[in-house]
């Protein structure tokens, strides 16, 4: 008992006494106030707009190149959540990460809802009208602009737009139309016409007892990986698929293989090779691939492809094995197999395994031929831009025009290209946002995003026959002052075949005359207007076609593989691994509120860059988490914090691409770093392209050191308590497992 | 306690029909009325057109859901769209020069949306349910519309201005949810509300 006569005890029924009253009160009248807020009722809404009740539209996912069906939640004219279509082949009626954030892209505080004019050396509001004239006095048929004076970049691009696009291109008679994205499949391409003379051969992960994936994050980046991730659902049911991953840096998909080896960035192609040695020496195999080809697998016994890859000799045996017991089998290579120099080469070394294991036919085959050939997508390459770069530097163009890609973000700083833009004498962006490539341009823009568009696409990974995916719009335009780019494209190419094209008022007239003469090819029997209500509310055509046939062919040429891929740099001592992370891919999501936040799937970091550093390598040279790097190649340097990490090889440095913007908004703009800018001009020989994972560079310690914001708990050490009782995979003898 | 409620209703009904073609129009403090326990009037709202409910309710006999079509259909009511009520004054000649009518097509001829004030609002972690109510009380239970709108928005029918006149607390929803309701007109079996946490707060 106290002076004052209350014990602690009697203080703590008063508090509690205290503390369920105010708790009453929480459920009691609450602070609305009546009068406080205001309700706006539709003056004249579209007969179905229910308020409250939502309705489900069908549309396309325009966030990757998927291109999978979708279904947007519209309630009140207003699309509050995307969904899964599962009418759509490529989706399965599932939706990504990416995809849900299309509807912070349609309410993102940093669109752009104005087009502006560049006035000095800042951008100003101008009307439509003036910025219409503008375009039409500096490229319009009176502007005397002839062909190889203009240039159009874009990113990758399909369907009815892509058609008008290149209508547009014709009537100016230019063949400048760059088609660009920064991680471009080209090499990838390059190598499957190579070996099986198609794009890209279909993948049957679902038929497979085994995968090897050599650097291939099919369920992260890969080509479709909606649709790859339920092929590897069911790959992964019983009985259970086996997943071995081959990389330098683990990726989401390394994070789920049973075995994943890391390998020094560049040498897939010696390791595949390695394998094939092995596999070559069973019966089974022989005369499965010329006699030349066994002649020069053979010089790769275990010990040169161990010197050669950094992984160990046993290894190579054991992946050999695997894929001789579990067939059928598919081997896959990705983005760190293709970009080095050689990198058609080490493509072409892992498609040599599929050819001995007898997989071509089994799990890969061809797709169906579109008989739409015309909306089938312009894949972007890296050369293009080169090839645009080098022309904007010599003063060929008197304008260009951009849309779906923001090279000066993009484009290595060695290219100058920003300097070689600002020669153009009339530049001009169609975007949603400003980013650094709209910030150079005279004259910017603003245009639909994808729920406010109508359109057509058509992927260039298709799961079965041709899917055709439409895009509607999922409400109207929230910003008076933004245009269909369908509508843009229609009037500029009208401008020039005006009777061509005078049928057309604008690009959703185009484009329904253009599905309905679909019709006949899907044997739809009913009216026009019927199979366009249901194309519309189906959101896909099926095209079906019966899957190509390939057989793989092999050079012994195509495998020549340089013996000094891991030649020592005193200077330059680690690989540079530019990841490229599933929610930014080349950036252009960077102002997403969603995705920032959204941790990275292998270290859960948020809202920045970091360099991932393995932990021998971080021990000898004393850096530990959070501490700040200098990471210089031979054309830059990035200040970026360690992240200390095992899943990484220890001659590499791995920095995540898409972050360290200039501008595009208040949420990317200066987030991280650029991996983009210090990468050095190495160029895969075959193809021209860059060769993204060929960058050397140094680390330097600064000193200084900061926290890393992550989800990840103290993984490691488990706070001194044996929660899991692990073992490293060495002590583990997982070889006997896997 | 249904019957003292209608009687309850009826005197106000029988009262305020004598008194004032408006009764609520100037109300009583807030807080002043109790004759569910609940110290629940609102305040008086201003409204950008002084909507007669009276008019249109009990003048005309519309029913409540004729304007209000969600009500049957979803968690909301919905406030009519522009175009319904054009829709009948169009054709209206009589009150065509009435101020409140200008007005409202002053709205429509500039197809602007009418910014009416929240007059029954609740918090946003609460998701009351029109549909399900409407549909127990109205269409199973054939009760009239006036009762049934009514246990919540009071004596619209001889408003003017729409005015609070329950407490729309947790502790009011809860008073009824206790209570034993029939299922239908036909049967006697009764059951009350739900308690579940989740049925309103989602």
């Amino acid at each position: 008992m106290s002076e004052s006569g209350i014990n602690r005890r009697d203080f703590l029924k008063v508090l509690g006494l205290g503390g369920s009253s105010l708790a009453l009160t929480g459920c009691g009248n609450t602070d609305i106030r009546s009068g406080d807020e205001v309700i706006m009722p539709n003056v004249q809404p579209e007969d179905f707009v229910v308020p409250g009740l939502s309705v489900y539209y069908a549309s396309t996912c325009r966030q990757c190149g998927s291109a999978c069906g979708v279904m947007g939640r519209v309630r009140e004219g207003r699309v509050l959540k995307m969904e899964g279509n599962p009418a759509s082949r490529i989706s399965g009626g599932k939706i990504c990460g990416l995809g849900q954030a299309a509807v912070q892209v349609q309410y993102n505080p940093d669109r752009l809802t104005q087009p502006m004019m560049k006035v000095g050396s800042s951008l100003q509001p101008i009307s439509w009208d003036k910025a219409m004239a503008l375009l039409d006095e500096k490229t319009g048929p009176k502007s005397g602009i002839k062909g190889e004076e203009f240039g159009f970049l874009t990113g990758a691009m399909s369907g009815h737009l892509n058609v008008l696009t290149q209508n547009y291109m014709e009537s100016l008679d230019s063949r400048n139309h760059y088609v660009y994205e920064a991680l471009s499949p080209a090499i990838s391409l390059a190598a499957n016409r190579r070996v099986y003379g198609v794009d890209q051969p279909r993948l049957h992960f679902d038929k497979a007892k085994l995968i090897v994936s050599f650097g291939a994050d099919f369920l992260g980046t890969g080509a479709s990986p909606v649709h790859f991730a339920a092929e590897y659902a069911k790959f992964r049911k019983a009985p259970r698929g086996t997943l071995v991953q081959i990389e330098p840096k683990m990726t989401m998909t390394g994070g789920n293989a049973d075995r994943w080896i890391a390998i020094i960035p560049g040498t897939e192609g010696v390791f595949a090779l390695g394998i094939a040695n092995q596999l070559l020496k069973h019966s089974e195999f022989t005369g499965t691939v010329p006699a030349d080809i066994v002649d020069l697998v053979s010089k790769y016994d275990a010990d040169t492809v161990s010197r050669i890859t950094g992984v160990r000799s046993e290894l190579v045996g054991h992946v050999a094995s695997l894929l001789w017991e579990k067939t059928p089998s598919l081997v896959i290579s990705g983005a760190s197999v293709e970009g080095h120099a050689h990198g058609v080469q080490n493509a072409v070394a892992v498609q040599l395994l599929n050819q001995i294991l007898g997989n071509v036919g089994k799990t890969i085959d061809g797709q169906a031929q579109s008989p739409f050939p015309q909306l089938s997508p312009a894949a972007g390459s890296f050369s293009a831009l080169k090839a645009m770069n080098e022309k904007m530097g010599a003063d060929e163009f008197k304008a260009v025009f951009i849309h779906g890609a923001n090279p000066v973000f993009t484009a290595p700083s060695f290219m100058g290209f920003r300097d070689n833009l600002r020669k153009v004498p009339f530049k001009v962006a169609f975007v949603n946002a400003l980013d650094e490539t709209a910030e150079e341009c005279d004259l910017v823009l603003p245009i639909f995003t994808a729920v406010e568009e109508f359109g057509s696409n058509v992927a260039w990974y298709q799961p079965e026959g041709v899917e055709i995916t439409i895009q509607q719009p999922l409400m109207n335009q929230l910003y008076p002052d933004t245009r269909s780019m369908g509508d843009i494209m229609l009037n500029l190419v009208k401008a020039r075949k005006a009777d061509e094209y005078k049928a057309w008022p604008d690009f959703f007239s185009y484009l329904k005359t253009a599905i309905i003469n679909i019709k006949p090819v899907v044997k739809y029997t009913d009216t026009d207007e019927h199979f366009w209500y249901d194309t519309l509310s189906n959101g896909v055509i099926h095209v079906d076609g019966a899957p190509q046939q390939v057989s793989a062919k092999f050079a012994a040429t195509d495998l020549r593989l340089p013996a000094s891929a891991n030649a020592q740099d005193p200077v330059y001592p680690f690989y540079l691994v530019p990841s490229e992370r599933h929610y930014f891919r080349d950036g252009r999501h960077a102002n997403c509120g969603w995705l920032q936040e959204s941790p990275d799937p292998m270290t859960t970091i948020v809202w920045d860059s970091w360099a991932e550093i393995h932990p021998k390598t971080a021990a000898s040279m004393g850096i530990k988490e959070g501490d700040w790097l200098e990471i210089a190649s031979q054309n830059g340097m990035l200040k970026v914090k360690a992240y200390v990490f095992p899943g990484i090889h220890p001659d590499a440095i791995s920095i995540p691409l898409g972050q360290g913007h200039e501008s595009l908004g208040r949420y990317a703009k200066g987030v991280g770093v650029n991996p983009f800018r210090i990468l050095n001009p190495v160029f895969e020989k075959d193809t021209g392209e860059l060769a993204l994972y060929g960058t050397r560079v140094s680390v330097r310690k600064t000193g200084n050191s900061e926290i890393v914001v992550k989800d990840e708990g103290p993984v490691n050490t488990q706070m001194g308590r044996k929660l899991v009782v692990t073992l490293p995979a060495d002590v583990a003898q997982l070889s006997k497992e896997i | 306690m249904i019957h003292r409620l209608l009687a309850a209703m009826f005197f106000v009904f029988a009262f305020s029909g004598m008194a004032n073609a408006e009764p609520f129009k100037w109300g009583g403090p807030i807080g002043s009325q109790t004759s569910d326990g609940y110290n629940a009037l609102g305040p008086v709202v201003q409204q950008p057109i002084e909507f007669p409910h009276y008019r249109h309710a009990r003048d005309m006999g519309i029913n409540c859901m004729y304007c209000h079509t969600g009500a049957r259909r979803g968690y909301v009511s919905v406030i009519p769209r522009i175009d319904k009520c054009i829709g009948c004054h169009q054709s209206i000649e009589s009150v065509r020069n009435k101020p409140r009518i200008k007005k409202l097509f002053w709205y429509w001829d500039h197809k602007e949306p009418i910014p009416w004030k929240k007059v029954n609002d609740l918090p946003d972690y609460v998701r009351f349910n029109h549909e399900r109510h409407i549909q127990r009380f109205y269409f199973r239970q054939n009760r009239p519309v006036r009762e049934v709108c009514g246990y919540c928005h009071g004596d619209v029918a001889n408003m003017t201005v729409d005015r609070r006149v329950k407490a729309l607390s947790m502790g009011w929803c809860i008073s009824c949810h206790e209570k034993d309701h029939r299922e239908n007109d036909v049967s006697m079996k009764t059951s009350h509300g739900p308690y579940e946490c989740w049925q309103c707060h989602k």
